[in-house]
């Protein structure tokens, strides 16, 4: 068994079962914790509604906040949907979710893909620039956050080291690759990544208790 | 990091150290208890707020650093320690130790220390000198973590860990001895209502048996504005309300709320709740104080257990639904006006739109402030904070944002509906020789009825 | 035909003529990647040199390599490179049997001690002692041993000699091992391939006649001018790669249009061989333009890497019990974690009030 049988293979595997044990770990974990009635009478009524509005809302920021946060939305936009990009349009990542959930689209021509991928990878490292020198983000930050940035920025390099066959051989390129994203996987439920799947409760409490409360944010 | 001492304690190169008689205290402690009682104690409050929604904003944080642009504090000094999320550091660390879904590994390989005296204490001028829970974080946070509920439930570790800002755990105190943070006792209350009634010729209702519409009053307003007690009795009586106001219970104040005990908020808060029931209120009027509103309107029901048999309204709610259904007429008052949106009644509380509702029924131009409504900047005295002398230069300084709001918009009158902001704008003014002074939309109307 | 006469006589004596031999050189020349020169240089020494003694033993294999190598309409390059060596022992074509078969074998090991090219198909067998492959009483291990000793070069040919290959692959009941992991003292080139294009091997006893040496080989032991490319770099459907146009089924628009098959599962991406430079039967056609996924058979272990049909960058492993267990416990921990935190929880709040 070579590296790429192992990545492709029990890696994969029990990369993806920590993934699922680590996000189902974490969610009830935080879930089932203790909860309180409300009893105050809402102004409103639609806590849902206003649940899914801040959801997507909230993506944006309102007018007032805008001229301060621009350059760190910029950039953050720039990873994100630059992610998104590769990782749901590039055809063998594709194929790979296919596999996995039975799911699948047309992906897009792999010249779109690797000019994501670059533009990813810069703004993943103006986003680490700003974090490493901005005193409140440098004030903010741990482990956690190197150690995320580490286990996202991996998988982009080994990605384009890969397409472009640069410092080693093919299948082993491709081996590093799918690996480093097992342990973005792996890493995945017990650090901030898990804010993809938190995002929705988080922003959604929020959304229903503006909503409750009669305030229009 | 926080560990690194140039954030912690950062130099001043600025100040004249010479005429500095004695360091600046930066924490005060209330009792007697030795450090390990306190974090013990810190703990076990902490230990309570950790449901499930606390729960998924405390993991939610992704660092990123907005909310510092959101905050007056951050936005006028520049310093990264008044980052809000910062803010929350020890009670984030007591989660994700103590009740967290990785609490037993971050405990038993000491992941995350046990939360120290020290910190909680280096901590007390974050969480209340420097934070009026205005709730700007909460707007800007692109997770959506509500940071202004997680200080206030912070707070309620400090308090039980004796780690308060002695003023404001004094005022709270007091109102929970004597039922007013500034002694408005019920004696000097009814001395005040007598003199107001004979002075204005306005007929002030005291304990009324039975009543519809129980009024309550902040003790600001009763110390410090008591026209507004007869703008009250003027709106209500030409109304023709069944109104009063009751000695056991009118004080709409929470102090227990804002320095973090839940027992004396409860307290508080039961007075005017068992008085509204005594009288078989329908209605309970809360006067122009904004955390008033968050402690009735919204946290009310819950102190109480169960919903309460009465409506909740702020008195420019009240003032909007009596305009517009007619029975109450106004004329037309100054020509324009600004309005500052009370951070827990507009962004906090959602009623931004009833004041705007009066005041264009005053037929007056209103000039928004930029930003205004849910995006308002803070007076900067909420909280409890203007209570705080230690904190009144940072007071000082964010209510620069403030004044230059205000002046950008030319309006001639300045308008709000909290005693409380319009205090720290009396203050602010003073300080300041400003040439705006703060006016109250409830005594506007009652200056301009039609009778 | 004297075993003495030199490659070009031999070949004049069947009534090839020069010019066809020139051709075959030129060729071979190419096929090396050599420049256009040294094809003069091949003919000449090629033309000068004696028939080499060829020893070719068969052990696990399919006849597959033999197959290719010899199934061809005369007078191919196959066909004229068997007909410069002297096989002398193969037996897949020999005409002697049984006790005359071997032999011919230790006759011409006798007689070409230390020089002839000893070539291997099929993988050895090495469990029970050998057991599973025996001729004439002596196990495949013991007869490729012994006639590794006199060999000056080992040919693995096709993957199962090169790499274990079938025999090899799960559960692999024999212990079957490739050649290099029995003969460790001889050089072994491995032209791997299930089977190997001919013209590759061909190619590579060309050199070895021609310059005594054997070829510069990659990692594997497989020479690099044949298999240092994949044969995704070399694909002539690689721009429908890069453009993302893709064949879904073997009987869609796409694969009717020659379109990319990587989705159908082809391994041509981590497949190194000259099938889409060289091609088959005479550079007809390779399985990518015949419309068939690459299935990697010049790589180790290729028959254990999951489905043909399943594309590259997806998991090999099935079976999605394991996650389901992982969401069990994952769950089951996650409502223990949240039940011991609001136990404490409570006890707080009782320490709180007293």
């Amino acid at each position: 068994m070579n590296l790429l049988d192992f990545a492709r293979g029990a890696a994969m595997k029990w990369s993806l079962a920590v993934f699922v044990f680590g996000i189902f770990w974490r969610l009830t974990g935080i879930l089932l914790l203790h909860r309180t009635h409300d009893y105050s009478v809402p102004r409103a009524h639609g806590a849902l509604l206003g649940a899914l509005r801040t959801i997507i809302a909230r993506s944006w920021p309102r007018r007032e906040f805008r001229a301060r946060t621009a350059y760190g939305l910029a950039v953050s936009y720039a990873f994100h949907i630059g992610l998104a990009i590769v990782v749901f349009g590039f055809v063998p990542h594709i194929l790979l979710i296919r596999s996995l959930t039975g799911l699948g689209w047309n992906g897009l021509p792999d010249g779109v893909i690797y000019f994501c991928a670059v533009v990813t990878l810069i703004a993943l490292i103006m986003a680490l620039i700003r974090r490493v020198t901005h005193p409140v983000l440098k004030l903010l930050s741990n482990f956690d956050d190197y150690f995320s940035w580490v286990v996202t920025a991996a998988p982009v390099v080994t990605g384009l080291l890969t397409v472009a066959h640069y410092g080693a051989r093919y299948e082993t390129l491709l081996a590093l690759h799918i690996l480093s994203f097992e342990v973005l996987l792996v890493w995945f439920p017990f650090g901030k990544l898990m804010h993809g799947l938190l995002l929705p409760v988080a922003r959604g409490q929020t959304g229903a208790f503006y909503a409750r409360r009669g305030v229009n944010p | 990091m926080s560990t690194d001492i140039d954030a912690v304690h950062p130099l001043d190169t600025s100040g004249a150290r010479l005429s500095i008689k004695k360091p600046v205290q930066r924490f005060d402690r209330q009792g007697d208890l030795s450090d390990r009682e306190r974090t013990e104690a810190a703990m076990r409050a902490f230990m309570h707020e950790f449901g499930a929604v606390t729960a998924t904003y405390l993991e939610s944080c992704i660092h990123c650093g907005m909310c510092a642009e959101a905050c007056q504090y951050y936005v006028q000094t520049g310093d990264p320690r008044y980052t809000p999320v910062h803010k929350l550091e020890p009670f984030k660390q007591a989660y994700k130790r103590e009740a967290g879904p990785f609490a037993l590994f971050y405990r038993m390989f000491n992941l995350k220390p046990r939360v120290s005296a020290d910190e909680l204490q280096n901590w007390q001028e974050l969480l209340y000198d420097s934070c009026t829970m205005c709730g700007r974080c909460t707007l800007i946070c692109p997770m959506g973590i509500d940071i202004a509920r997680l200080v206030g439930q912070a707070r309620h570790g400090m308090f039980q860990a004796g780690l308060v800002p002695h003023e404001l755990w004094a005022v709270a105190e007091r109102a929970e001895r004597e039922g007013s943070p500034l002694g408005a006792t019920p004696a000097v209350f009814k001395d005040r209502i007598a003199w107001l009634s004979d002075e204005h010729g306005v007929e002030i209702p005291v304990d009324r048996d039975q009543a519809d519409v129980l009024v309550s009053m902040s003790s600001i307003e009763i110390m410090k504005y008591p026209q507004a007690i007869v703008a009250t009795a003027k709106v209500l009586n030409a109304l023709n309300e069944k109104w009063t106001i009751r000695l056991d219970g009118y004080e709409a104040t929470n102090f227990g709320m804002l320095s973090g005990n839940v027992q004396w908020q409860k307290d508080l808060s039961m007075k005017l709740i068992n008085a509204a029931v005594k009288c078989g209120a329908k209605l309970l009027i809360l006067p122009e104080c904004g955390h008033a509103y968050g402690a009735m309107r919204w946290d009310g029901a819950n102190v109480y257990g169960k919903p309460l048999p009465f409506e909740v309204l702020h008195i420019s709610e009240y003032l909007a639904r009596s305009i517009a259904g007619g029975r109450l007429r106004v004329k037309k008052a100054a020509a324009s006006v600004t309005f500052h949106d009370p951070c827990q009644i507009s962004r906090r509380g959602g009623a931004t739109q009833a004041p705007r509702d009066v005041l264009a029924a005053l037929g007056v131009e209103l000039r928004e402030m930029v930003p205004s409504r849910m995006g308002s900047w803070c007076c900067g005295g909420g909280g409890g904070v203007v209570t705080i002398h230690r904190a009144d230069d940072l007071r000082y300084r964010v209510f620069e944002i403030k004044m230059k709001q205000v002046d950008d918009t030319g309006a001639e009158m300045l308008v709000m509906s909290c005693s409380n902001c319009r205090q720290t704008f009396d203050d602010g003014q003073a300080h300041f020789k400003w040439d705006k002074t703060a006016h109250s939309l409830l005594e506007l109307v009652a200056d301009n009825l039609v009778q | 035909m004297s075993k003495d006469d030199s490659i070009e006589v031999s070949l004049r004596k069947q009534g090839i003529s020069r010019r066809a031999f020139m051709k075959f050189c030129a060729a071979t020349a190419s096929l090396l990647a050599l420049p256009p020169a040294m094809a003069a240089v091949i003919a000449e020494t090629l033309g000068r040199a004696r028939r080499p003694s060829v020893i070719y033993l068969s052990y696990q294999e399919c006849t597959g390599c033999g197959e290719s190598l010899t199934r061809s309409f005369s007078p191919t390059l196959e066909n004229l490179m068997f007909n410069v060596m002297s096989l002398d022992y193969y037996e897949t074509l020999q005409a002697a049997a049984g006790t005359a078969a071997e032999a011919a074998r230790h006759t011409a090991m006798k007689e070409n001690w230390g020089k002839y090219l000893l070539v291997v198909d099929g993988a050895i067998p090495r469990g029970h002692d050998g057991a599973y492959c025996t001729i004439a009483g002596e196990s495949a291990v013991d007869i490729l041993t012994g006639a590794a000793k006199g060999a000056a070069a080992v040919i693995s040919v096709g993957t199962c000699a090169a790499f274990g290959g079938i025999p090899h692959a799960s559960p692999d009941p024999t212990g079957a091992v490739p050649v290099s992991q029995v003969i460790k003292d001889k050089p072994v080139i491995n032209i791997s391939g299930c089977p190997p294009v001919p013209e590759v091997i061909t190619g590579v006893l060309a050199h070895y006649l021609t310059f005594g040496s054997i070829p510069e080989l990659d990692h594997l032991g497989r020479p690099k001018v044949f298999y240092g490319d994949t044969i995704h770099d070399r694909c002539y459907r690689r721009p429908y790669y890069d453009a993302g146009k893709f064949a879904k089924t073997f009987d869609d628009e796409g694969a009717r249009n020659g379109w990319c098959l990587f989705e159908l599962g082809c391994k041509g991406p981590i497949t190194y061989n000259a099938c889409a430079t060289v091609k088959w039967n005479q550079g007809t056609s390779y399985p990518i333009q015949s419309g068939h996924g690459c299935l990697g058979c010049s790589e180790p272990d290729f028959w254990d890497k999951g489905s043909f049909y399943q594309a590259l960058s997806t998991g090999t492993w099935s079976g999605g019990t394991v996650l389901g267990a992982a969401v069990v416990a994952g769950a089951a921990i996650g409502v223990g974690a949240a039940v011991v935190s609001r136990r404490r929880q409570a006890r707080a709040d009782r320490k709180k009030q007293p």
